[in-house]
């Protein structure tokens, strides 16, 4: 276990975990609108606040993908990638339970790329990234963390 | 404010991103609403003028369309409309595939009606919006859908 929480595990959860919501931010940054709709279909939002939404959360995944790769408030990165997950992983879940079949919105929200649709694959991927989030969450090692400065 | 514990940084980590969205959103050619509002019901649809539309319609609307012969569109997976649809309803495999059917019948000025399951799903306004995106103008999503429509008992077939 120690092996887990010090070796290059947690260095290679942290690359994995950082291109992959960088990745998952992009299309979203650049199609809000086609983002909220994505949000909207869930059927989770009250009072139309999937547009403030759509706004904010691809940035909140691509500074928390920034800062966990780059080494800067790794801590408060890995925090909120854990709790996006834990709310993606909701989501998805409801959404299945009421066997309603939608898109996923997870990485590419633009309507050329049909067929993404959410199923009981999406949430495992899902519990797979909160594994690694854990994994970085408990490390023991701090390496190539610049700010704050590891001691 | 100690930049140490944890929970600070996230906190941090999510007022710059709530700056960033918010401003980014102020400085864009095309802003987003700060509030999605539902698409608006319509009565007395004016099928012959020209103004583009993309309006939810009620199912008695939907009825009047479908005597008229507007074109249906079912935005649903081809294994619910292979299990049922809307009688002459066109299949939703891929919306490039979608479209090009759509032109060989009519012009993207020529009102069409698109409608998934239930008032719930949502497929049936995205598609509208992609298909909006696409050029077509006169767009009416009928909300109550295929539920509504089954429970009617108004014309319907099975199969692809």
């Amino acid at each position: 276990m120690k092996y887990l929480l010090t070796g290059p595990i947690i260095l290679f959860s942290r690359v994995i975990l950082g291109g992959v919501f960088i990745f998952a931010s992009l299309d979203k940054i650049s199609n809000p609108e086609a983002f909220a709709t994505a949000i909207s279909n869930y059927h989770v939002m009250p009072f139309g606040l999937e547009n403030l939404l759509a706004l904010i959360l691809p940035w909140l995944e691509f500074l928390a993908g920034v800062c966990i790769i780059a080494g800067i408030m790794v801590d408060g990165a890995v925090i909120m990638i854990i709790i996006m997950n834990m709310v993606f992983i909701i989501a998805i879940s409801q959404a299945l339970a009421r066997g309603i079949s939608i898109e996923c919105g997870c990485f590419s929200v633009s309507s050329a790329s049909e067929g993404d649709n959410i199923g009981l694959i999406t949430v495992i991927r899902d519990i797979g990234y909160l594994i690694l989030a854990f994994l970085v969450f408990y490390r023991q090692k701090y390496q190539f963390e610049f700010f704050p400065k590891s001691i | 404010m100690n930049i140490r514990i944890p929970i600070l940084q996230a906190i941090l980590l999510v007022l710059i991103s709530i700056l960033i969205g918010i401003g980014s959103n102020i400085l864009s050619s095309k802003p987003l609403p700060w509030f999605a509002v539902e698409l608006s019901v319509v009565e007395d649809v004016e099928i012959k003028s020209n103004e583009p539309i993309l309006a939810a319609i009620s199912i008695e609307q939907a009825k009047l369309f479908f005597d008229d012969e507007v074109l249906f569109v079912d935005a649903r997976d081809e294994g619910y409309f292979e299990a049922g649809h809307i009688k002459g309803a066109m299949k939703n495999i891929f919306l490039y595939e979608l479209i090009f059917n759509i032109e060989e019948k009519q012009n993207k000025n020529t009102p069409l009606v698109v409608y998934c399951g239930d008032p719930g799903c949502g497929d049936s306004e995205q598609l509208a919006y992609d298909l909006k995106d696409s050029g077509f103008t006169k767009l009416y999503v009928f909300k109550g859908g295929w539920l509504e429509w089954s429970k009617a008992g108004y014309p319907s077939e099975v199969g692809k």
